[in-house]
């Protein structure tokens, strides 16, 4: 099963549409509660931080009967430092951002935390693909 | 009261009444109706007796179901178990007194308020947020139709649900007891709810622990209000005697909006109405709300006086609770403690009776047990779903193109239901007659 998202720079507010899709698909899928709620917070993230950092980009979802893969696809300015990136509370985000309540710093670092596979994908002034796996029934 | 292993239902269709509209189908927050041969009908595993699909029918078609009133006869000891919102149906005209004196002459041998269980109850739910320091959001499990709501659409949301009895379940064991205690056979003890809404009855009917309830009874709260009415209307219950003022302002307040966390000192959160409960759920289970503390929920506007088994107009019932409120605190100024005192070991005995089992999950979602099996019918709605025209026009008998769709793939209806598959018109009748009944060319 496969979806297609587009992703829109600053526009939080129709951020979610792609987890709300995939929460609906597992749960049709009977997966275990907890693997769905990690997947949504996983996706909502990522999708959050294409929102906030990226120019624009497109999230693809995979779903077979063992894993989820999501790639959230950016072009945008890239991550100079990912293990800053990957520190709790560490954040590139601007003030516009953070007065959304956004930009705390926990972005990735709580993706890392809900998926059982991470891959990060960055190049500097192009942009950036995050690679998620969930297992669905582990 | 013999328990059922699945849902008991007390809303059903009076198909004689029913005209097909759709109206109940659109309203319906779980996609539990559909239209057969021109009448709706409930998907018995989906409905959580919210009662949106009363409100909105237009013939009066959806009933609410309630035991026989001559079942009294069976008991000596004949309780009215009164939620506090009965008294609001009334005009400030008719004391409270002169209620109860009605029901007593209806039959009731005690006139005992639901309320009363509730200052126990609050400090259980203390404890118990206190003893589980690993939940962070505790929703509590004052409303049944919520506990259903979160069962069957945000399975994940169970372990957030205060295991404990309600309100209701917790009064029924307490005058059951006091009852016991005086020396009353426990099969002469009879304790009829006076219900405002459907989803209490199913819950009584069965708990949602599926535990033994003291209930041996439901009355609608229309019902009883027609018969005490009448009486009032006709100065039967002139001569009351006062009653024992032993509920506190507090406890009054309880069944309304905002009452029932108004006793926690945590962070609360008191939400009201079936669309606002559906948005803060969705969102809680995501995530994207963080909400430490305790959520009050109800899934009726203005909480239980908006019931669907109500009379008075929510705001006017909410006003009178409220007054009676403030006279209860008048009353009980300069009393210390106005709390009815148990001694500790009935406190315990009564915490013990408070435990309830696990609440499990029941996804309307899951479509097959086999995961597999289960992505390849998912795949297989999402391709029906892209064929149909996503107008949600209602004509196939299901609320909406992606529910026809899901019906489809689990063999229940079938791509012609939709009027859009149709090249021949004669075809295209035959198809809705079989849906709708009799269909009228134009």
């Amino acid at each position: 099963m496969h979806y297609t998202f587009k992703i829109e720079q600053g526009n939080f507010t129709d951020a979610g549409q792609a987890s709300s899709s995939v929460k609906r698909t597992m749960k049709q899928l009977g997966v275990r509660p907890e693997n769905i709620k990690r997947t949504v917070v996983a996706l909502f993230e990522a999708e959050i931080n294409a929102v906030a950092h990226a120019y624009g980009g497109q999230i693809d979802v995979d779903i077979d009967g063992e894993k989820i893969v999501m790639v959230v696809a950016d072009k945008g300015p890239g991550i100079p430092n990912i293990d800053l990136a990957m520190q709790e509370g560490y954040s590139t985000a601007s003030p516009q951002v953070r007065e959304m309540g956004y930009g705390a710093g926990m972005g990735l670092p709580n993706i890392k935390k809900n998926t059982d596979d991470l891959k990060i994908d960055t190049t500097v002034g192009v942009g950036t693909t995050v690679t998620m796996t969930v297992y669905l029934n582990n | 009261m013999a328990q059922e292993p699945s849902f008991f239902h007390a809303i059903k269709i009076d198909t004689d009444a029913c005209t097909g509209c759709t109206s109940c189908m659109s309203a319906c927050p779980t996609e539990a109706i559909r239209i057969r041969n021109g009448k709706a009908v409930i998907y018995e595993n989906r409905c959580v007796d919210c009662g949106e699909c009363y409100n909105d029918c237009p013939v009066g078609a959806i009933k609410v179901a309630q035991d026989d009133f001559h079942l009294l006869d069976n008991y000596e000891y004949k309780v009215a178990l009164v939620p506090a919102v009965f008294i609001g149906q009334f005009d400030d005209t008719y004391k409270t007194k002169e209620i109860y004196a009605c029901l007593k002459m209806l039959g009731f041998t005690h006139i005992y308020e639901v309320e009363h269980s509730v200052e126990f109850l609050t400090q259980l739910y203390k404890n118990y947020m206190a003893e589980h320091p690993e939940i962070k959001t505790f929703i509590s499990p004052y409303c049944p139709a919520v506990i259903r709501l979160i069962q069957v659409r945000f399975p994940s949301l169970v372990d957030n649900i205060i295991k404990l009895k309600s309100p209701l379940d917790a009064a029924a064991q307490i005058i059951f007891r006091k009852l016991r205690d005086i020396g009353a056979p426990e099969d002469k003890i009879g304790i009829f709810y006076v219900t405002p809404c459907a989803a209490k009855i199913a819950s009584a009917k069965s708990p949602v622990s599926m535990q033994n309830t003291r209930i041996n009874g439901v009355i609608n709260m229309d019902f009883l209000y027609n018969k005490v009415k009448l009486m009032l209307k006709q100065h039967k219950c002139k001569d009351a005697e006062p009653i024992n003022h032993s509920l506190t302002d507090k406890s009054v307040l309880w069944p309304l909006t905002g009452g029932e966390s108004a006793n926690f000192n945590d962070s609360v959160y008191a939400i009201d109405g079936l669309y606002n409960a559906l948005d803060f759920l969705e969102n809680l289970e995501d995530e994207k709300i963080d909400a430490p503390g305790l959520i009050e929920m109800r899934i009726c506007d203005q909480s239980c006086v908006g019931g669907i088994l109500t009379v008075q107009n929510r705001f006017v019932a909410k006003r009178r609770l409220e007054d009676r409120a403030k006279l209860l605190a008048r009353i009980r100024r300069g009393d210390d403690h106005a709390k009815v005192d148990y001694s500790d070991q009935e406190s315990q005995d009564l915490a013990k009776l408070m435990q309830i089992p696990d609440i499990k999950p029941r996804s309307l979602f899951k479509l097959d047990d086999n995961l597999v099996t289960a992505l390849e019918m998912a795949e297989k709605i999402k391709d029906t779903e892209a064929k149909l025209p996503s107008i949600n026009c209602c004509a196939c008998g299901a609320p909406s193109c992606s529910a026809l769709a899901e019906d489809i793939i689990r063999g229940e209806a079938c791509l012609e239901n939709c009027i859009f598959a149709h090249k021949d018109i004669d075809e295209l009748y035959e198809k809705m007659e079989d849906i709708w009944g009799k269909v009228v060319k134009l």
